[in-house]
């Protein structure tokens, strides 16, 4: 598993934007245990170091809704920083809560990024799997069956069934997401004639604002498959991730629209 | 995991190998029942992987808009007819309101680019006030496309 760089999540302008909190670390340090006020300052100094957290998050995961239970993970990081805290080990809060956030997301990797418990030896099926899913559709020019899998594996086709189903368990795009977040991969770049599409939709103002709002990529893929008709294996190629990065993808897309159209109404 | 308790040569072209009723309450909860469902009888129809997930997508679709339309403590029951080159789905539930399912242009839209065809049916008043509707929709295998 490759993490993103670690260096100097917090720059130096960052550390500028935190300064005017610092006084409130002594507040709290002043306060007796059991003072009222102490919830309140703490609440500022959570709340104020919040973009933070959001930035760490945000290093660790495209935006959408995987990101949202990163950012509260950060944001526990953040708060047992703050608890933890000590003035007077003299040094600055930003250098003790930057790894203790950061240390917080990479459990929540190790621990949640396949969401039951999944044998080893199905892990590595999974594998195998996802890359034969790139290899076969290659050659046949679509998605390849199960059966086909399990002739190019050379497994039984109800391995192949017990590998897709473990890809099912694997909830995370983390693990999809570490590999391929970059921001190199400027997927705006893949949008044009699907453009053209999307404005038939121009006119759905509930909608529109929806769809722009969506990370580059969710929408990129949103676009391609409901308004360029292009297959989730074609994507796949284009975006450059795997065929069942673009099904997880399109559906947490999805159910976001449905959630976001919902309360809009 | 769905066992299909026979599995017969086909006799006649559209007579289907499965035939699969699943009924939960419509309530968002149970989606991810329902979807699992379709997801293996697609997978163990030998569907290609972009079927399966095209299908699930679709069931998705249809069964967030029948549980947005359904009547408090009403059901929402999905059908899956398993043939050898298509899955037939009908979705169906009860709703209160006007609201059809196809007003949501975006979720049609979504549907319709998914499945091979889709419809809806209106099955009239059950009680008063109270209206059955069923989306329909068929699913095929994907076709070589070159490039």
């Amino acid at each position: 598993m490759s993490h993103p760089k670690s260096t100097s999540p917090a720059p130096d302008t960052a550390r500028h934007e935190y300064s005017h909190l610092a006084p409130l670390f002594l507040r709290l340090a002043e306060l007796a245990e059991d003072d009222p006020a102490r919830g309140e300052v703490r609440d500022e100094l959570v709340t104020g170091h919040l973009p933070l957290a959001q930035h760490i998050a945000q290093r660790f995961s495209n935006r959408g809704e995987q990101s949202e239970d990163l950012v509260q993970v950060a944001t526990i990081g953040l708060i047992k920083a703050i608890d933890r805290f000590d003035l007077t080990r003299e040094v600055d809060f930003l250098s003790f809560a930057v790894p203790t956030i950061m240390g917080e997301v990479r459990r929540h990797f190790r621990d949640t990024s396949w969401s039951v418990r999944v044998p080893r030896r199905l892990k590595n099926l999974h594998l195998s799997i996802n890359s034969a899913v790139g290899e076969l559709s290659q050659q046949l020019g679509r998605s390849p069956r199960p059966s086909e899998l399990a002739a190019h594996l050379d497994v039984s086709v109800e391995e192949v069934y017990e590998g897709l189903a473990a890809a099912n368990a694997h909830r995370s795009t983390s693990l999809d997401d570490l590999l391929v977040n970059d921001d190199s991969t400027s997927l705006g770049d893949t949008l044009g004639e699907p453009d053209v599409a999307l404005e038939e939709i121009e006119q759905r103002e509930a909608l529109h604002p929806l769809i722009q709002q969506l990370p580059k990529r969710e929408r990129t893929i949103i676009v391609l498959r409901f308004f360029a008709n292009m297959t989730q294996t074609q994507i796949a190629e284009q975006v450059g991730v795997s065929q069942m990065h673009v099904s997880r993808l399109l559906s947490r897309t999805l159910a976001r629209l449905r959630r976001d159209l919902a309360d809009g109404e | 995991m769905i066992v299909p308790s026979s599995r017969h040569n086909n006799l006649e072209p559209s007579s289907p190998m499965w035939d699969v009723e699943i009924r939960v309450r419509a309530n968002p909860e149970h989606l991810s029942t329902v979807r699992v469902v379709a997801g293996d009888l697609a997978m163990r129809a030998d569907f290609d992987l972009d079927a399966v997930e095209d299908l699930k997508l679709a069931v998705d679709q249809v069964c967030s808009t029948l549980v947005g339309l359904a009547v408090a403590e009403s059901d929402l029951t999905c059908r899956f007819e398993v043939a050898e080159s298509e899955i037939r789905v009908s979705a169906t539930a009860v709703s209160a309101g006007e609201a059809r399912p196809e007003d949501d242009k975006f979720g049609w839209r979504v549907l319709t680019s998914l499945t091979d065809s889709a419809q809806v049916v209106q099955l009239g008043e059950a009680d008063p006030g109270k209206n059955g509707v069923r989306v329909e929709f068929v699913k095929t295998p994907s076709m070589a496309v070159n490039g």
